[in-house]
């Protein structure tokens, strides 16, 4: 089976300067994230893939397809949904996604079919016959959504999807978007500034900064390894409390103030630290757990390749 | 994806060739056209012309009609190649107009929304795009133009009789060529101005700059430097001349104004119009980008 993207050297060049610099990788999963800060090249990439721009040096294959030589083929399996508004303002909402089908390649009685379907299943059913230049942010957002999916793409590319939803919305076009990566042999790229945007749909991750490869990261994996983060505030004996816990087998760093951070192994479950804890006489008085979460390896992207403070 | 079931599936049936998506482009354009009463005033109004030429070949075939004119029955009223020649003008002109109408908003819509990439994330080229505008107004103008003209050419050949369709047959191919090259100059320039000015009114007054301006400025070369050479700015008139070639006028008076018939080189006016087209395409390719690239 083909990688669902394949960079090889790629690199692009707009107005005279290198925008992306030799990005080389293999991304296997069915819902790829695209994350980094602004003007890390995100949506350059995005055009690239589409054909927009030409790359000068490498190539970048979507499901095997090369982005430039065959393009157009490329083109037949995507369904784009552009960050900026991108409508067709007279024409009322069902009106809009028919066309962008029609255009697709669908007959005129399909493409009706499937534009009302798409308006209905993004949760516009009532409003299909407004014009779209009377719609909301948010209305616009699932209107883009719909003229994507409409065609029955075999990958979706969705640049900002959430931009200027309110949260109900937002979580709605979220769970529409798992909805779609789980329902049909579809793939999915993501480009979010919202982390938690990408940690809820994606299960790879290519992290982009400066034009670069910060780091590729396999959501699904990360998540099987579930390293699970205990923060802890201690008063008592902390060295024996410390060295017990990696006895069990928990990674522990120890700080100032009786502060501790705790690495569980999936095998150990927080009861026992606080048994643990009981045994030894050590009082915990404050505790935080969490997993690692797409924000550290983020922000360990940002680490490692420079960013100080891992501005998105 | 049925609507009662409220979910996504995708697509499994049949999709249309290729080539003839371009036309998509070019059957919701005309849908929005026919939605403008205007419009459909002022294409009714372009063909009231030919129903004047209609009437003329008429009684020019009808003894009894001219019977009840007061000159009585006449030789006066000829169905020629100048009587071709004018017409084709005349529709020519309405062809402007409603070019200057239509043409404005057929991309400045598309650009001002940012709906460009939609169609070029697509299996659908720039030249798709291009190619399915400028058949909006191919067609329209052809309706206004040509089209018109055969038909009265049909008509005469029909009432005429007497082997006049084979001794006129060739003026068939200075209507079409004509008529066409006039279309393809008009339409380009007017998709170059609404891909550049995304104001109709704005547009539509570039259009008329392009083409008066021009043959302003020509005139006062002309008067300045003792030439005729200055004439190749007025595009009508390159038009004219090319028209008077292909009807093989002996004589332009009348169809070119003041210009005389060898002044300038019928290859001269194919020239402008042939670089009017493409720095007419010039400007469609530097627009027509599914993402602007700033430099610097």
């Amino acid at each position: 089976m083909n990688p669902t993207i394949e960079l090889n050297g790629l690199e692009v060049q707009l107005g005279g300067r290198t925008v992306l610099h030799s990005l080389t990788g293999v991304l296997k999963s069915r819902a790829i994230g695209l994350l980094g800060p602004n003007g890390a090249g995100k949506s350059t990439l995005i055009n690239t893939l589409l054909g927009f721009h030409a790359p000068c040096k490498g190539s970048v294959r979507v499901l095997g397809l090369d982005s430039h030589a065959n393009g157009k083929e490329l083109r037949s399996l995507v369904g784009y949904m552009p960050e900026n508004d991108a409508f067709i303002s007279k024409v009322s909402g069902v009106r809009f996604v028919r066309y962008m089908a029609e255009i697709s390649g669908l007959a005129p009685e399909q493409a009706m079919e499937r534009a009302h379907e798409a308006f209905v299943y993004v949760g516009l059913g009532e409003a299909r016959y407004r014009p779209v230049g009377t719609y909301s942010l948010g209305m616009k957002q699932l209107a883009k959504l719909a003229q994507a999916i409409a065609h029955g793409p075999k990958v979706l590319i969705l640049d900002e999807p959430t931009n200027g939803m309110d949260p109900p919305a937002r979580k709605r076009l979220i769970e529409l978007i798992r909805e779609i990566r789980e329902a049909g042999d579809i793939c999915l790229l993501l480009s979010s500034h919202l982390l938690r945007d990408v940690e809820e749909t994606c299960d790879e991750v290519l992290i982009l900064r400066n034009g670069q490869i910060a780091s590729i990261c396999n959501l699904v994996e990360e998540r099987r390894a579930n390293r699970k983060f205990l923060e802890l505030e201690t008063i008592g004996a902390e060295a024996t409390f410390t060295s017990t816990l990696e006895g069990l087998g928990c990674e522990c760093a120890v700080f100032t103030n009786g502060r501790i951070k705790v690495v569980m192994p999936d095998s150990v479950e927080i009861r026992e630290v606080f048994k643990v804890a009981a045994d030894r006489g050590v009082q915990i008085r404050r505790m935080n757990h969490r997993r690692d979460s797409l924000e550290d390896i983020f922000l360990n992207a940002m680490e490692q390749t420079g960013v100080p403070d891992g501005r998105i | 994806m049925a609507v009662y079931k409220r979910r996504y599936a995708p697509y499994i049936g049949s999709l249309t060739p290729e080539w003839s998506r371009f036309f998509v482009l070019t059957r919701y354009a005309f849908a929005e056209l026919f939605k403008s009463r205007f419009f459909v005033i002022l294409l009714i109004l372009g063909l009231v012309p030919s129903l004047f030429f209609a009437c003329y070949i008429f009684i020019a075939n009808s003894k009894t009609v001219q019977m009840l004119l007061p000159m009585g029955p006449t030789d006066l009223f000829s169905v020629d190649a100048r009587y071709f020649t004018i017409m084709v003008i005349v529709q020519t002109q309405v062809a402007f107009l409603l070019n200057c109408w239509v043409g404005p908003v057929l991309i400045a819509g598309d650009l001002t929304n940012g709906a460009l990439p939609l169609f070029l994330s697509r299996p659908f080229s720039r030249t798709d795009y291009v190619l399915g505008k400028l058949s909006v107004l191919v067609l329209l103008l052809s309706a206004v133009t040509w089209a018109p003209c055969l038909l009265l050419f049909s008509l005469q050949a029909g009432l005429a009789r007497n082997g006049w369709i084979w001794s006129h047959l060739w003026m068939v191919v200075p209507i079409v060529l004509c008529s066409a090259i006039w279309i393809l100059t008009l339409s380009l320039i007017s998709l170059a101005v609404s891909a550049w000015v995304k104001l109709r009114i704005v547009a539509t007054g570039v259009i008329f700059i392009a083409f008066f301006v021009p043959a302003g400025l020509g005139e006062m070369f002309n008067s300045i430097m003792g030439t005729y050479w200055g004439r190749l700015l007025n595009f009508s008139d390159m038009f004219r001349l090319i028209l008077a070639q292909g009807f093989r006028e002996k004589s332009a008076s009348g169809i070119l104004g003041p210009i005389r018939w060898n002044e300038i080189p019928v290859t001269a006016a194919w020239g402008v119009l042939i670089l009017l087209c493409l720095l007419s395409l010039v400007v469609l390719n530097a627009r027509l980008r599914a993402r602007e690239v700033v430099r610097g």
